[in-house]
C-alpha cells in the first residue's frame, strides 16, 4: 500500500486508455474501408497485490484488440457475390444483345413482313419493274437483317471469349496474394499476436475472387484453403496453384488447371462462370435458332422459286444464296439474284403471270422443317431473348436486394458506428482525465509528505 | 439489430426509387409499357406475329385500292365494247334492209370495220402497264393483227433448217389461231425435231385447234415456214427456239380485220384478304373470240357486209346481238367483283383498327395509369431523398459540445 502504487496504477490507466483512445480512432478512420472488421478495445484487470488481509488491485492492462467476426455471414456475402456476379455478366451481354431482337425498322421480324408485303403488292402487277426492284431491296434488307443480328452475337461472343482471358488472369493475380497472407498469419497466431487486420484483407481478397468465379473457402487458424467447383485446389497454405487458358477445338478459350485438366464447364459462379454460361450456352443456343431460321426460310423461298417461272419465262432459280450447313447460314445469307426479271412470278412460264407469287407468300404462313412458321420461330427468339434478359435482370436485382442485407448483417456485427465510437472516445476521456487527476492528487500528497514538519506544512 | 451504418439501406431505397421514376417516365414519354422483349417476352413474342398480321392488313388494303382501279378500267373497257356492238347491230340493221345500196352497204362495212378497230383498241386496254384482257400474259397486248403465213428468221448464219434437226429441249412455239380463236403450244421435250412440230400442227389443224389446213413447212430457203390453207384466216406465230429464231409474218399476208388472242385462258389472282382471293382480269378468248364471239360475229358482218346477201347480213346482225348478251354476261361477275372489294376495304379498315387495339393492349400503358404511376413513382422518390436528409447527417457528433 503505498502513494507509488497508486502512482503506478494512474501511469498504467493512462498508457491503457491512450491503446484504447488509438483504437477508436483507428476504427473511426476506418470507418468507410471496406472488408474492415470494427476492432474492440480488451481491457483487463492486473493481478492484484496481496498485503496482508487486503488484496489490493493494480489497475488496468490492455491487452490489445479483437475484430468482431461473423464467418458465416461473411461465407454466406461469398456464396451471394458469386452468384450476383454471374448474373451481372450475363445481364451485360443480354442488355447488348437484346436490342436487336426489339421491334424496330430493322430487326428480322419487320423486314421478313416486309419482303412479304413487297410481294403481295407486285401480285397487283407483276410487269412492274419497280414492284419488282422493291421485292429484291425487301429480301436484301432481310438477308442484312440476318446477317447484323448473327454478328452481334458472333461479336458479343468473342467479346466474352477475351473477358475468360482476363478473368483468368486476375484470378491468379488475387490467388497469389491470398496464399501470401497465409504464412503471415500462420506467424502472428504463433506468436499470439492480433490477425486482424490480415484477416481483413485476406477475406476482402477472397470477396474479390468470388465476384470471380465459384471458390470453396475453408478458414482454418492459419489462413484460408480455397478450391474451385470441381475441388481443384487454388489456394493451399502458401502455395497458390494458377489457373491457364488454351484455345479449344471450337476457337474459344478453355480454362484448364495447374495439371492441363479442362475445368470450364465445372465453372459456374462469379463473372467468369456467368460470362462461360453465356459464351458457351446462351449465344450458341440463339446462334443455331438464327442460323436454322435462316437457312429453312432461305431453303423454303428458294423452293417456292424453284416452282414458277421468271419473266423470261425460264424456271426460277434460287433467291437467297444459303451455305449447304445450317451454322453459319444467318451470317452468310445473301440475295442470289439481282434483277426483278428474276423473280419466279409466273405459274405458266407466261410473262405478266403472277400465280407463283402465291407460292412464295405461302412461304409466310407454311411451317418451315422446324415445326414453326417463319415469323413464329422469330417470334419464339425474341421470347427467348427476352425472357433470357428478364431472368438475368431478376436474378440481378435478387442477389443485390440478398446481398444488402447479408451485408447488413454483417455491419451489424462487424460495421464501424461513429455513434458508438463517439460516445467510446468519451468514455475513454473521461478515463483519461480520471487518471490525469490521480496523477495530479498522488503530487499533491507526495509534496504534502515531502513538507512534513516544516513550517509549509503548518 | 445493432445498426452501425444506414448509408447503404439509404442508398438501395434511393436507386430502387429512382428506377422505378425512370421506368414510370420511360412509359409515359413513350406510351409503351412494352420497349424491350425482357419488359414482357411473351408480349413481344405476340406483337412480332400481330405486326406482321398488320403490315399484311396494310397491304391487303393497297391491294384492294389497285385491284379495284384495274377492275373499273376494264368495266369500263367492256361498257364501251357495248356501246360500240350496240353501234354495230344498228349499222347492221340498216345494212340488211332492202332499201340500202351496195354502195351504202360497202361504206357501213368500212363503219363496222371500224367498230371493230375499237373494240380491238379496248380489248387491249392496261391498266398502268397490266393487259387486262390477256390472261395471266399481263406483260404484252393480247389482241395482235394476224397474217396467213410467218417465216423462222433464221436465215444465212445457221445451216438451212432440215425436218430432223433437233429443236432445243424447253423452247416454246405458240401458234395463236384467229378464226379458231385457240392458241396452240408446243414446248420441246427432248430429242424432238422440226418434224415433230410439224406433226403436232398437222395434229393441231385436224383437232379443230387451229384452222383445217394450218401446216409447217420447210421452204425452198431453208427456212420452217407456218401458214394456214386459207389467206382469210390468220394467224400468230411466235418462238423462243433459238434453232429457229424469231418468227416473222410475211410480207403481204396480213388478213384484213382478223385478230389472234395471244393471251391464255389463265387469270391472274391477288391476295386481298388472309382469305380471300380475287381474280383480276378475265381472260380475253372468254370476252371477245371463243366464248362470246365478239370480233368473230364483227369479222362475219363486215363480210356479209362487202359480199352477203340481205339475209345474211341480217344473221350476222343476229349473232352480233347473241355476242352482245354474252359480254353482257360476263360483265356480271366484274361487277360483283368489285362491290366484293369494296366490302373487303370496309373489312381491312375494321381489322385495320382491331389489330392496333390488340397491339396496345399488348404493348402500350394506359396513359392515365402510367400518369398516375409517375405521380406516385415521384412521390416514392421524394419521401426517399426527405429520409436520406433527415437521417444520414444525424450523428451523435451534432449533439456533443465542441471542445
Amino acid at each position: 500500500m503505498s502513494l507509488s502504487t497508486s502512482l503506478l496504477t494512474a501511469v498504467q490507466s493512462l498508457v491503457a486508455d491512450t491503446g484504447a483512445l488509438q483504437i477508436t480512432s483507428n476504427n473511426i478512420a476506418n470507418a468507410n474501408t471496406p472488408g474492415y472488421s470494427r476492432q474492440l478495445v480488451v481491457l483487463q484487470e492486473a493481478t492484484p497485490t496481496n498485503d496482508g488481509n487486503a488484496s489490493l488491485g493494480n489497475g488496468v492492462v490492455l491487452e490489445g484488440y479483437q475484430s468482431v467476426r461473423d464467418e458465416l455471414v461473411t461465407s454466406q456475402i461469398q456464396q451471394e457475390t458469386q452468384a450476383q456476379s454471374g448474373a451481372n455478366a450475363q445481364l451485360a451481354s443480354m442488355q447488348q444483345i437484346q436490342p436487336t431482337f426489339t421491334t424496330s425498322t430493322n430487326d428480322i421480324g419487320t423486314q421478313m413482313s416486309a419482303l412479304f408485303t413487297s410481294i403481295s403488292s407486285l401480285s397487283t402487277n407483276p410487269n412492274n419493274s419497280a414492284a419488282g426492284e422493291a421485292v429484291l431491296t425487301a429480301g436484301q434488307n432481310l438477308a442484312t437483317a440476318f446477317n447484323t443480328t448473327s454478328s452481334t452475337l458472333t461479336t458479343q461472343q468473342a467479346g466474352l471469349n477475351t473477358q475468360v482471358t482476363q478473368d483468368v488472369s486476375q484470378i491468379n493475380q488475387l490467388t497469389q496474394q491470398i496464399a501470401a497472407l497465409n504464412p503471415q498469419l500462420t506467424q502472428l497466431n504463433a506468436t499470439g499476436q492480433s490477425t486482424g487486420s490480415v484477416q481483413d484483407q485476406q477475406n476482402q481478397l477472397v470477396l474479390s475472387l468470388s465476384a470471380l468465379t465459384n471458390v470453396a473457402v475453408t478458414q482454418t487458424a492459419n489462413g484460408v484453403t480455397l478450391t474451385t467447383g470441381n475441388g481443384t485446389p487454388l489456394v493451399v497454405g502458401s502455395q497458390s496453384q494458377a489457373l491457364q487458358t488454351s484455345t479449344g477445338s471450337n476457337g474459344m478459350e478453355q480454362v484448364l488447371d495447374q495439371n492441363g485438366t479442362n475445368i470450364t464447364a465445372s465453372i459456374t459462379g462469379g463473372d467468369l462462370g456467368g460470362t462461360i454460361q453465356t459464351r458457351d450456352q446462351t449465344i450458341p443456343g440463339l446462334l443455331n435458332s438464327l442460323d436454322t431460321l435462316a437457312n429453312q426460310f432461305g431453303a423454303a423461298f428458294n423452293a417456292a422459286q424453284a416452282q414458277g417461272f421468271n419473266q423470261k419465262g425460264s424456271a426460277g432459280t434460287n433467291f437467297f444464296t444459303i451455305p449447304t450447313t445450317v451454322t453459319g447460314s444467318a451470317a452468310a445469307i445473301s440475295m442470289a439474284i439481282t434483277d426483278p426479271t428474276q423473280i419466279a412470278a409466273s405459274s405458266d412460264g407466261t410473262a405478266g403471270s403472277n400465280g407463283n407469287l402465291a407460292n412464295l407468300s405461302a412461304v409466310q404462313t407454311n411451317a418451315l422443317p422446324a415445326g414453326e412458321t417463319p415469323g413464329n420461330a422469330y417470334a419464339s427468339l425474341v421470347y427467348q431473348v427476352g425472357s433470357l434478359t428478364s431472368n438475368a435482370t431478376a436474378e440481378s436485382t435478387a442477389t443485390t436486394a440478398s446481398l444488402l442485407q447479408l451485408n447488413n448483417q454483417l455491419s451489424s456485427v462487424s460495421g464501424v458506428s461513429i455513434d458508438e465510437e463517439s460516445s467510446n472516445l468519451i468514455t475513454y476521456q473521461t478515463a483519461y482525465e480520471a487518471a490525469a487527476r490521480v496523477v495530479t492528487t498522488v503530487q499533491a500528497l507526495f509534496l504534502v509528505t515531502m513538507s512534513m514538519g516544516t513550517a509549509a506544512a503548518d | 439489430m445493432r445498426v452501425a451504418n444506414m448509408v447503404p439501406d439509404v442508398q438501395y431505397a434511393m436507386q430502387q426509387s429512382q428506377q422505378a421514376l425512370s421506368s414510370a417516365l420511360q412509359q409515359v414519354s413513350t406510351g409503351l409499357r412494352v420497349n424491350q422483349p425482357s419488359d414482357d417476352p411473351a408480349a413481344a413474342a405476340n406483337m412480332v406475329s400481330s405486326l406482321a398480321e398488320s403490315a399484311n392488313v396494310d397491304q391487303y388494303t393497297s391491294n384492294v385500292s389497285s385491284v379495284t382501279s384495274q377492275m373499273q378500267t376494264a368495266d369500263s373497257a367492256i361498257s364501251s365494247v357495248v356501246t360500240s356492238l350496240n353501234a354495230a347491230i344498228t349499222m347492221g340493221t340498216s345494212g340488211a334492209s332492202g332499201t340500202t345500196s351496195a354502195a351504202n352497204k360497202q361504206a357501213i362495212a368500212t363503219q363496222v370495220e371500224g367498230v371493230l378497230s375499237s373494240v380491238i383498241s379496248q380489248a387491249n386496254t392496261s391498266f398502268q402497264g397490266v393487259y387486262l384482257f390477256g390472261g395471266s400474259a399481263t406483260s404484252t397486248p393480247p389482241f395482235v393483227a394476224a397474217s396467213s403465213a410467218y417465216t423462222s428468221a433464221q436465215v444465212s448464219t445457221s445451216p438451212p433448217l432440215t425436218a430432223t434437226l433437233p429443236l432445243t429441249a424447253g423452247s416454246v412455239t405458240t401458234v395463236s389461231d384467229a378464226s379458231t380463236g385457240k392458241t396452240f403450244v408446243f414446248v420441246v421435250t427432248a430429242g424432238e425435231t422440226i418434224s415433230d412440230l410439224s406433226a403436232a400442227i398437222a395434229g393441231a389443224a385436224t383437232a379443230g385447234t387451229l384452222s383445217a389446213g394450218t401446216t409447217a413447212t420447210i421452204n425452198a430457203t431453208g427456212q420452217l415456214q407456218i401458214g394456214t390453207n386459207s389467206s382469210a384466216d390468220g394467224i400468230v406465230v411466235t418462238s423462243n427456239d433459238p434453232v429457229l429464231g424469231a418468227m416473222s409474218a410475211d410480207s403481204g399476208t396480213g388478213v384484213a380485220n382478223a385478230y389472234a388472242y395471244v393471251g391464255n385462258s389463265s387469270v391472274n389472282s391477288v391476295k386481298v384478304g388472309d382469305s380471300m382471293t380475287i381474280a383480276t382480269n378475265v381472260p380475253g378468248d372468254q370476252l371477245f373470240t371463243s366464248g362470246t364471239n365478239v370480233v368473230g360475229s364483227l369479222n362475219s358482218l363486215i363480210t356479209a357486209l362487202h359480199t352477203g346477201t340481205d339475209a345474211q347480213i341480217g344473221a350476222a346482225t343476229a349473232a352480233v346481238s347473241t355476242a352482245l348478251n354474252d359480254v353482257g354476261e360476263q360483265r356480271v361477275p366484274l361487277d360483283n367483283t368489285i362491290s366484293e372489294l369494296n366490302s373487303q376495304d370496309s373489312y381491312l379498315s375494321q381489322e385495320k383498327l382491331t389489330l392496333t387495339t390488340q397491339e396496345t393492349s399488348l404493348v402500350g400503358v394506359n396513359l392515365a395509369t402510367a400518369a398516375t404511376n409517375l405521380s406516385e413513382a415521384e412521390t416514392a422518390n421524394s419521401a426517399v431523398l426527405a429520409v436520406a436528409s433527415k437521417v444520414l447527417p444525424e450523428t451523435l457528433l451534432n449533439y456533443l459540445a465542441p471542445g
